[in-house]
This record gives C-alpha cells, structure tokens and sequence, in this order.
C-alpha cells in the first residue's frame, strides 16, 4: 500500500509531540516511529574553530518548488523502504534560538526502515530543496548567507 | 514570455528577485543566462558564478537545457535548508 505522505512549507511553529500523534493516531500497522527534528542553534561555527553568535536565522525559500521538491524527496523514500506514513515540514520567515526549524517523521514495520528513511530525506533536503539560511547577528549588520558544505553533497553518496 | 526568478544571495547581488525575458532567439537555460549577464557587470559576475544552479518549471535542472515561451527558470546558489 502506497505510503500516506503530508509535507508542509510553513512559517508558523510546529508541535513535534502532536506531529508523533499524527503519525501514531490509528496506525496498528507500523511498530516503528523515526523522527527528526532541527533546531535553530544561537551560534555559527567560525573557521578559525570560535562561534560567531547569531540572534536571528532567516530562511529564504522557492514557494511552489519548495513544497513539490520535498514531496519528491519523500516519495523517493517510500519506494525505497516500506513506510506508512511519511512527515515533512519546513519553516520559513525569522526564527530564533532554540526554535524548531525542519521536521521529518517515518513510520515502518520495522526500525530501521524508519531511521533509514528519516535519514534519506533530511541528507537529500539538504541538497535538493530550495531553502537558504542566512544568519543574523546581535549587531545592525546584513546578515550572512550560509555557504552549502561539502559533505552535504558528499552525504548523498551513501544512497 | 519567460519567467526568470532569482533567489537568496543572488537576489540580493543583482537587486533584484526576477523578470520576464522575451522567449524569442533564447533556445536554452545557457543562452538565457548569457542575455542576462549583459545587464550590467554585478550581472555578469553574479551569473559566472560555477556553483549557480537552476530550476526550470520549478525541477532542478541543468543549464544546456532547452526552453520556451511560458516556461519559469530560477537561478540561486547552492541551498542551505535543513
């Protein structure tokens, strides 16, 4: 049976309690639940090894393509592993510290299935949807674009 | 027409977040891009850019890809989301 998968691109906070419920609500079938949540961190990792304190992080997305590329990711998923139900959501706008920013579940009959799944769809968003971070200090300054990493790329490989 | 977006940093180099290019004698994303960069040198250098990458009708494509009137192609830099 085809997996059941909601994806939403969002500027409003997400409860990631009520999310499990939704993944949980009347599913007998899936023993097992995999979840990731990302969180805003306050700092910014500087090369020289210091943090570079950040006070807003603002996420800039493709509307439309934001929304089709993550449920593309998803489905790619779900022919891989046998999942039951699939979550996604992506904030956009200002977020602070401690907010959470991606959400990504997965229900299979079996763990690591779940885990798996969870872990495709967060390496492939990470290189494959349109989103951007920029990082925002305490000052009055612009702010800074977060520069894509290598070994996010290089995560795909694994795939 | 075709519809040109622009995302992020790019957005931010060119001033600008998009426009309608006229369809007539641009056959691919490349010749698109090469129009594009005769707006000025912050357009030329910003559309150089190696790590540029582009979306048509909203699927990550690849820039010899061929267009036509009424498509939508995005440029922006490598995403960050997550």
């Amino acid at each position: 049976m085809a997996a059941e998968i909601s994806i939403s691109v969002q500027a409003a906070g997400f409860d990631p309690g009520a999310e499990y419920q939704h993944l949980r609500s009347g599913n007998y079938v899936d023993g097992a639940t995999a979840m990731f949540v990302g969180n805003v961190r306050d700092f910014s990792p500087a090369e020289s090894g210091e943090k570079n304190p950040v006070a807003v992080l603002e996420l800039e997305h493709y509307p439309g393509m934001a929304e089709s590329a993550l449920t593309d990711i998803a489905r790619q998923a779900a022919a891989r592993w046998p999942l039951g139900r699939v979550r996604v959501i992506h904030r956009f706008g200002p977020l602070t510290a401690g907010e959470e920013i991606v959400f990504v579940g997965a229900t299979s009959t079996h763990r690591q299935s779940a885990m798996d799944a969870c872990a495709f769809i967060m390496d492939f968003l990470k290189s494959r949807a349109p989103f951007w971070k920029k990082e925002i200090g305490e000052g009055a300054e612009a702010g800074s674009w977060v520069q894509a990493r290598h070994s996010d790329e290089d995560a795909l490989k694994k795939w | 027409m075709i519809k040109v977006l622009f995302f992020a940093s790019l957005r931010e180099q060119l001033g600008c977040d998009g426009l309608e290019a006229e369809a007539a004698g641009i056959a691919s994303i490349e010749e698109l891009r090469g129009k594009l960069a005769q707006k000025g040198s912050n357009w030329q250098s910003a559309l150089a850019n190696e790590l540029l990458q582009v979306a048509l009708n909203q699927q990550l494509s690849n820039m010899d890809a061929a267009i036509k009137d009424g498509d939508e192609v995005a440029f922006f830099p490598p995403v960050t989301g997550g």
